[in-house]
């Protein structure tokens, strides 16, 4: 199935960039696992995601994207559960917004932490004890761990920064470049 | 509960499934899908008897496990336990001669369709509705599918396949046999028309859907059984087995093995919707359908409970789209209400239409003269064309009209 852009994570941070791209004339498909909670309520995701759907957004809800075609530094595709593997949700371009542990962007057991889509670098630190600050109302560090990107927010997998990943929202690691979207539209608009 | 399909543990006590279970809007007394699946659970695992009856007023819409982040087996959880605990819930008398009627799809079937003209006659008769209503404690406001004269399974045999060199096999499901032989005429037309010669399973019973929700588990366990031979047989000679019923489709792909025990893994991938399988078939330019140029329709699209739950409406929206002429307009996901035989009983009418009603208003906005619903499930058909007054196609049926020839 193809779209001009793929999102994969249907929160806050998706559900924008969805917005912001469909606005520009885009077709775009929004992979949309279980929503999280939010201090706005609960239901202003689901709000969200019907009106993108009612501008023509294609909302996956309640999918996952389980494996990820790579080559050569470019992902060509994504496949969901839901869909298996018959169906490749392709675009120029893919959008990682999948958020933190809640909303499992991130996966951990007690010595890791990984993105389970693309397998993309995390960043977090080597001894488990620094994740956490044993004073509860501390910040804590964990919630500062999130996936490597470049200038760009082009996401590193393997050490290496993928053409056509970007990521958005709280799965980027503190300090690391979020997705311009409107920068996006400039580069990727008409290429396809 | 099924080994291994019960993580209750999993549950971080979010509450989105509260938010998203159509029940708990309009009915207090339903404890509400963490409640009665993942809380509930918890007890049930150590006494029995913490069953709680009002699980009854489950839909099995499976919109808890669609909106849960944890992947939590909500729904499953509940109609486990009401299989396990609440069989002595079974209603008795003529409740529970009015469950077993509803529930048994096949054999109603049969007996009613040689007395077509008479059974469908009868049962729009307002007398027989009262009756019904006060006895059978079958609502009376509730319009009943009408059953056809002539199986599909009769009108088949006389269609003649020998001249394609492939083929598909098709699961035609209750209402299709029954009472609605069109929508299996329709998928004969656009596989023919495909390339794609029809086979029908060696033997095919009710997916048991009805049975599950009535509280006869052991019955649709033995008639899973039988279907999953029949599928076996067809996906070893090299076939994909199709079918025009989401809800038969969910029920046997995973209500199988989720509540019923039963193994599909080796042909479940081979079980599917026929617009899944021929929108994959499309876009990899392994098959083409030609459209008639002069088409126009304007159609609203319903996504069923349990087809969002499969998450394929996609292909059925993306092959409608297909289409030219056909304008589409593609609705936010509501329960209709009827949830199968559920909406039927008297005690739950109310309830049903109370669901609905979100969806009905919102067909009602979309809707002009010369529009048409489309939805792949039949009993949200029912349910539409009662309650709206709106025709209700499946996207079968339009691909068919639309085809050229």
């Amino acid at each position: 199935m193809r779209f001009d852009a793929v999102i994969i994570g249907g929160g806050y941070a998706g559900c924008t960039a969805a917005g912001i791209l469909s606005d520009a004339g885009m077709k775009v498909c929004v992979v949309s696992e279980g929503l999280s909670l939010s201090v706005s309520g609960s239901k202003t995701p689901y709000a969200a995601q019907s009106a993108l759907q009612k501008r023509g957004v294609t909302i996956l809800r309640g999918d996952r994207a389980v494996g990820a075609k790579v080559e050569d530094g470019r992902v060509l595709g994504i496949t969901t559960r839901n869909l298996g593997p018959g169906t490749m949700l392709e675009a120029p371009f893919y959008i990682l917004a999948t958020g933190k542990f809640f909303s499992r962007g991130l996966l951990s057991d007690k010595e890791h932490i990984w993105e389970p889509v693309f397998g993309a670098d995390v960043e977090y630190g080597a001894d488990r004890t620094s994740w956490f600050d044993e004073d509860f109302s501390a910040p804590q560090p964990f919630m500062g761990f999130g996936v490597k990107t470049d200038s760009s927010a082009r996401v590193y997998v393997g050490g290496k920064a993928l053409e056509n990943l970007f990521a958005t929202g709280d799965i980027v690691a503190k300090g690391c470049k979020e997705a311009n979207v409107t920068k996006l539209i400039e580069d990727y608009a008409g290429r396809e | 509960m099924l080994e291994g399909n019960n993580n209750l543990e999993q549950c971080l006590k979010c509450n989105l499934c509260t938010l998203v279970c159509p029940m708990m809007e309009v009915n207090p007394d339903y404890p509400g899908p963490k409640k009665a699946g993942p809380d509930g659970e918890r007890y049930r695992l150590k006494d029995p008897a913490f069953f709680d009856y009002a699980l009854k007023y489950c839909l099995n819409c499976k919109r808890c496990e669609v909106a849960c982040p944890s992947d939590v087996h909500i729904g499953d959880m509940i109609q486990t336990a009401r299989i396990l605990y609440g069989s002595q819930a079974k209603r008795k008398g003529l409740r529970g001669l009015r469950d077993w009627t509803l529930a048994s799809t096949d054999l109603v079937g049969s007996l009613a369709s040689p007395f077509a003209p008479i059974v469908n006659g009868t049962l729009k008769l307002k007398p027989v509705k009262s009756v019904m209503d006060s006895v059978l404690a079958v609502d009376k406001h509730r319009t009943f599918p009408k059953y056809s004269a002539k199986k599909f399974v009769n009108w088949f045999r006389r269609q003649d396949q020998s001249s394609f060199s492939k083929f598909v096999s098709y699961f035609h499901g209750c209402y299709v046999n029954y009472n609605y032989p069109a929508l299996g005429q329709a998928f004969v037309k656009v596989m023919n028309s495909a390339g794609y010669g029809v086979h029908l399973l060696e033997k095919e019973k009710c997916c048991g859907v009805a049975l599950m929700s009535n509280g006869f588990a052991d019955k649709a366990r033995r008639q899973g059984e039988v279907n999953l031979a029949s599928i076996r047989k067809a996906v070893a000679a090299g076939e994909v087995v199709l079918t025009t019923s989401s809800t038969c489709t969910f029920t046997m792909r995973d209500e199988y093995p989720d509540v019923l025990g039963l193994t599909n893994g080796d042909v479940r991938d081979s079980l599917m919707l026929s617009t899944k399988w021929l929108y994959e078939k499309i876009s990899a330019g392994e098959l083409k359908l030609k459209f008639r140029k002069n088409f126009s329709k304007k159609v609203i699209y319903h996504t069923a409970c349990h087809m969002q739950k499969m998450g394929w409406q996609v292909y059925s929206i993306a092959l409608l789209n297909l289409i030219p002429g056909v304008e589409l307009t593609v609705l936010d996901q509501n329960c209709c209400g009827i949830a199968g035989t559920f909406g039927f009983k008297k005690e739950n009418y109310p309830f049903s239409q109370q669901i609905g009603s979100k969806l009905f208003e919102d067909i009602r906005r979309s809707a002009t003269p010369d529009a048409v619903v489309s939805t792949d499930c039949e009993t949200c058909k029912w349910q539409i064309e009662m309650s709206t007054g709106m025709k209700v196609l499946n996207p079968i049926e339009i691909i068919a009209e639309a085809l050229d020839r």
